[in-house]
This record gives structure tokens, sequence and C-alpha cells, in this order.
């Protein structure tokens, strides 16, 4: 009974596929554990996200393949991928996804988690270094548009030495470091 | 107008058994035609029943299942005094003009008289014989197998408490005179052999979702422990395939409309009743229609992993896994499995003999099963003039679209009589 020789379709060795064994089954349930992924699995593939999406056009994996990818456990490939820094944060598609899964906060708990491996990219580094040392990331130098709005020069009760107090006890300090 | 003359009935599954209840009881008298050996057809085995999740064919034999409704139909059938129902039996010919058909049936022989048998169990220790199909058949009696005539036989007719079997009985051949025909020949699942991508036939566990219902049901072999027909072991990996044969122009280019309800049926209750177990299911589309969606949903929430894409390629593995390699459409990726059961959501097809049927009546065919006499019109059961068709003999269709049909059915027949 078990003679299935003669195969149809590509050979293995070309296609190169996926070992679903490999993957991380718990992945699922390690994002759908953090903040506000709870409806992770409610995804359903529409793709509604990536239509949403403003910038997805140049991603090489749109949202919905990444939500796709969580869901079968693509740890590795996903908390590396760039897409999940790339992302602006607008919120269009969380807005619109039929089915209430959080992309947006899904993206962010990547983050979080990529963070903890320590892949973060160096521009974002570069950025958690300026706010280090600078305690703001925006430093307003033209005091003009202050003062043809009428307001003060200087930005009234900003403290950047407070801020870089605090931010030398938070995790941006140790990425800072530990990326230099 | 003969309008006492009884109806016939072709075909007694759910739709077949629910227009002769329906007839009955409204006073016309049935002659309900089935070519197997227990009505109920192929809703027999199949466990829990969408969209319920109760059980259509309530029976002792399931009792003890929440939720369970005891069936009517039971002793309806056998003793309703209005239904004459022909086991074993099939329609030989039909002559005569509509409202006044002369139909010749070819009765099998009846070895077992129901009436009499008790299920008590003598016989079938006795010889092989004589079996149970199913605790759930209809009527309520052991089948007996003429090819396996040995002694036991013989002492289990003497022996059988109620004197209820017959083994010289004969076929016989009857001729009636009937006013309206109700077609309800119901549905096959294709055996999807031609198919040779998914190998079925070649590797035991590589099977339809009808027999996977099978293996599911409390009530079989296994006690509804998922099992490889292989070797018995557990199952602990299942993968499902949807649209086999269905939408596709090389063999039925219809979509069989209920595989994808009854694939998330079997994967629910796979993922939330049975221990341990992981389902894929691969699909080009679901078509949960109207209130089925909550299937989808909650066989998303219960884990099962939908692929969107096709199966590419089947390699059995050692110890009679299979591993599969299936192009995930959605990634731009192929991604390898490696699976205890390979489930094909095989198309629903018309059941053998319906192109004879369409030919000898003069019924259209919609894609080779009955179809309906005048599309235009609102009369889903019309199919000839005094003739009708309900349930999956007009198509894919759940039990209780079936039942609908049924009863509508009747319905045209009793108002063609005031
Ligand atoms: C895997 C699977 C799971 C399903 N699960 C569900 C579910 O959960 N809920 C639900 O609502 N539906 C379900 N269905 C659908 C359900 O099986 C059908 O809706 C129902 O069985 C249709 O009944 P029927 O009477 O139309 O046809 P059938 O059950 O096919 O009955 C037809 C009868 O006619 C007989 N017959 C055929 N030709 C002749 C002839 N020429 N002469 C004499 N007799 C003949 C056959 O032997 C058979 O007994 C499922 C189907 C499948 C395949
Ligand atoms: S919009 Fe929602 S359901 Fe659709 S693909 Fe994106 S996350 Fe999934
Ligand atoms: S939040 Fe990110 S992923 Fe979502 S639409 Fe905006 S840019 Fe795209
Ligand atoms: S011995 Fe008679 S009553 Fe008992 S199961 Fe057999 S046929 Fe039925
Ligand atoms: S119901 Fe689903 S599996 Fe069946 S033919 Fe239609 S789309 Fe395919």
């Amino acid at each position: 009974m078990t003679e299935m020789e003669e195969q149809s379709g590509p050979p293995t060795t070309l296609i190169d596929p996926i070992d679903m064994s490999k993957l991380d089954t718990k992945f699922r349930e390690q994002i759908k554990s953090m903040p506000n992924s709870e409806e992770l699995s409610a995804c359903f593939a529409c793709s509604t996200c990536t239509a949403a999406c403003p910038i997805a056009n140049i991603w090489q994996y749109k949202p919905h393949q990444l939500i796709r990818m969580i869901i079968l456990g693509m740890k590795e490939e996903v908390l590396s991928s760039s897409e999940i820094w790339l992302c602006l944060t607008c919120y269009q598609c969380q807005e619109r996804c039929p089915q209430k899964v959080r992309v947006t906060d899904i993206f962010f708990d990547c983050k979080n988690l990529a963070a903890e491996e320590g892949k973060v990219p160096s521009n974002i580094i570069g950025l958690g270094k300026e706010l280090l040392e600078k305690g703001q990331l925006y430093t307003v130098t033209a005091d003009w548009e202050r003062e043809d709005l009428g307001l003060e020069p200087a930005v009234p009760g900003l403290s950047v030495e407070a801020v870089k107090t605090i931010l030398k006890e938070t995790r941006t300090n140790k990425l800072v470091e530990g990326g230099e | 107008m003969s309008t006492s003359n009884p109806v016939l009935i072709i075909g007694a599954g759910v739709a077949g058994m629910t227009a002769a209840v329906e007839l009955a009881d409204s006073g016309i008298k049935a002659i309900l035609v089935e070519r197997q050996e227990t009505v109920g057809g192929n809703a027999l085995d199949l466990y829990k029943a969408f969209p319920t999740d109760d059980c259509f064919y309530c029976f002792e034999g399931n009792r003890w299942r929440p939720g369970i409704r005891k069936c009517f139909y039971r002793s309806a059938l056998i003793d309703q005094p209005n239904i004459s129902l022909k086991m074993n039996s099939e329609v030989n010919t039909i002559s005569g003009k509509p409202g006044q058909f002369t139909v010749t049936l070819k009765v099998g022989p009846q070895y077992i008289i129901p009436k009499k048998c008790t299920m008590c169990g003598l016989c079938i220790e006795k010889s092989k014989a004589f079996h149970l199909l199913s605790p759930q058949c209809q009527p309520q009696a052991v089948v007996y197998t003429p090819s396996i005539n040995d002694d036991g036989a013989k002492q289990a007719e003497e022996e059988c408490p109620t004197k209820a079997i017959r083994l010289n009985a004969q076929p016989t051949e009857e001729t009636v005179k009937v006013s309206d025909i109700i077609i309800a020949t119901g549905y096959h699942e294709m055996k999807p052999v031609n198919m040779t991508e998914y190998g079925y036939g070649k590797h035991p566990n590589i099977i339809t979702q009808l027999e996977l219902a099978k293996i599911i049901d409390p009530n079989g072999e296994s006690g509804g422990v998922p099992v490889r027909p292989s070797d018995g072991k557990p199952v602990k990996r299942v993968m499902m395939v949807q649209c086999v044969g269905s939408r596709d122009e090389n063999y039925y280019p219809y979509c069989s409309k209920i595989c994808c309800v009854f694939a998330l049926k079997h994967a629910n209750i796979l993922t939330q009743e049975r221990d341990g177990v992981q389902v894929s299911v691969v699909y080009m589309d679901i078509r949960t229609y109207d209130r089925y969606e909550r299937y989808y949903r909650t066989a998303r929430e219960s884990g099962v992993e939908f692929i969107r894409g096709r199966v590419s390629l089947i390699q059995p593995g050692e110890d009679g896994s299979l591993d599969i390699v299936v192009y995930d459409s959605l990634l731009n990726k192929y991604l390898k499995f490696s699976v205890d059961l390979f489930v094909l959501s095989s198309a629903l097809e018309p059941p053998e003999g319906t192109a004879k049927l369409i030919e000898s009546l003069g019924l259209k065919s919609a894609s080779g099963f009955i179809g309906i006499a005048d599309p235009i019109s609102e009369n889903e059961v019309v199919v000839g003039d005094h003739i009708y068709a309900c349930g999956t003999a007009l198509g894919p269709a759940e039990v209780p679209e079936s039942v609908t049909q049924a009863r509508a059915a009747v319905s045209k027949i009793i108002q063609s009589r005031k």
C-alpha cells in the first residue's frame, strides 16, 4: 500500500522549504501574553493591514506577512526584521483590522523582544545615544519660530538634566552601552 | 387523478427520511426505497453536526452524549403504518404519466426482520456473516452477508430468540403505482484517486473527511481517539487540504459549499476535545457562509494553523508519517511539515445512477446533480411534473437545508392534492 515512489512536483532540494519543526512554536504564545496582543490568533490573513499601511510598499515583509510569521513561529526572522523598526506607528493598520488584531501594538511587543535580545538597528541605537547625551531628541534651534508665535525663546520647564538622569536608569541606557 | 396513490421516495438519507415521515404524518402513504442496508445515508457516522453541534441521529448508542435529543425517526420508519420502507432496494423502471407513475422495484432479500431483531448480538457471536453496521443504523437490526453462509449462521437462525433470521430470503420484484416521486438520492464524497498529487489510495494515512469523521466518532473502533490507519498509533499532527476536486475544471467546477465548514468542525473537535493534536489547514479560500464564520474564528483561537496555498509535495516519512511541503502564497515561501494524517476535503459529487435517473425521467442536470425544472422560479424542489428533489440530490447542502427542502417538497405534494 505504501507505494508512493512516483513523485510529482518539484524536488525538495530545489524548493528548500522552511522546516516547520525548526520554528519556535512558543513564539505565538509569547507574543500573545504581551500587552495588547491577545487577539493575535484571530488574524485571518485578509491583508487589510497591509493595504492600510502608508509605508509597507517598500517593505520586504508586509504587515500581514509579519503577523503570519509570528503565528507560524518564525521568531528569528521577525525579531531581526528591519520592518518592525521602520513602522511609523501610525496605527492605520490597527484601526482597520476587521478582526481587532492590534497590529501596531504587536510590532511594539516585537521591538521590545528584539531589544531584549540586543537586536536593535544601529540608527535606533544612535537615536538612543543622542537622547541620553542631550536629554532630548529635537533641540529647538530656530528661536525665531517661537518668537513669531509670541512665545519666549527657551522652552519653559524643560529640564534635560533630569531627563538624562532618569534615562541612565532605563533600558535605553543599557542598550546604548551594550551597543557600544 | 388517483390522489390516494402513495408517493415514491428514492433514497433514505436525512432528506428522504424527513419527506417520508412528514408525508406519513399528513396521512399520505410513502414508499421509501433505499439501496443500502441502513437508512441515514452520509449522515450516519458524522458524530457532532453543525450548526448545533449535537447529533441528528439520536439513537440509543449515543444517549450519553451531551445535548442529545432522541430521534423521532427511529420508531417512525418502522412503525408508522403509512411508511413502507424497502431496504436493499432499487428502482428498476418508471413508466406511466405524471401523477400516475408505474414503478417496478427490485427489493433485496430480507434476511433479518427488523421489527423482530432486538440486536441482542447472539448471531454475531455465532457467525461472521452477521454484523452491526453502526450503532446508529436504522432499521435497528444486524445485517447478514449471504456469501459467508457457514454453519454458525444456520445455528443463529435456529437460536435467534426472536426468530428474526431468514437465511433463505429471496429478492423480489414489486410493481407499485405512485402519484409523485421525490428524489432524495444525496451525494457521494469523491474518492480522489485520480489526483495523483495527493496520493490518495497510495498511503493508508491519506484519507478523506468522511473517513476522518468515522475515526473521530466516539462510537467508532478507537472510541473517538484519532489514530493512524497504518498502525493504530495516536495521531499528533493532522493536515487538511481544501478544495480537492472542487472548483477545479478538471473535476468539478462548483464549490462543494460545506467542506470548509466540516473541515473546521473536525479541526475544532481535534484541537479542543482530543489530547495534544495540532491541525493545519491548507486552503485557497475559507468559505464559511452565514453563521458558520464562528467555526473559523474558534478554530483560529484554538490554535489551528491556516496556510493559504497549495500542497507541493508529499513524501512518506519513516514510521508511517508523511513529509509535506506546502507553498504558502501569503508569505511566498515553502513550508515543510511532518504529519500523521493527511485529510482531503474531497468534492461532493452526484451519487452513482444519477445520470440514468435524469435521463429516464427527462430531468435537467445541474453539474451532474438533479437540476430544478424552472431555474427562474423559486420552486427549488420542483424538478419535473409531479417529480421533486430535496437535499443533496440537488447539490451539496447541509442537513438543515436538506430537511427544509424535504418539507418543501412534501408541502408541494399536499397542496397539489387539495
Ligand atoms: C465529512 C462530512 C461532514 C458533514 N458534517 C455535517 C454537519 O456537521 N452538519 C450538517 O448539517 N451536514 C453535514 N454534512 C452534510 C450531510 O452529510 C448532508 O447534508 C446530508 O447527509 C444530506 O442528506 P441527503 O439525504 O440529502 O443525502 P445522503 O445522506 O447522501 O442520502 C442519500 C441516500 O440515498 C441512497 N440512494 C442514492 N441513490 C439511490 C438509488 N438510486 N436508489 C436507492 N437509494 C439511493 C443512498 O444510499 C443514501 O442512503 C457533512 C458531510 C460530510 C461529507
Ligand atoms: S488586517 Fe488584521 S486580520 Fe487582516 S491580515 Fe492584518 S492583522 Fe490579520
Ligand atoms: S502602524 Fe506601522 S505597520 Fe501599521 S500602518 Fe502604520 S506604519 Fe504600517
Ligand atoms: S440473534 Fe436475532 S435478535 Fe439477536 S441480533 Fe441476531 S437477528 Fe437480532
Ligand atoms: S466549501 Fe471550501 S473546501 Fe469546499 S469547495 Fe468550497 S471553498 Fe473549497
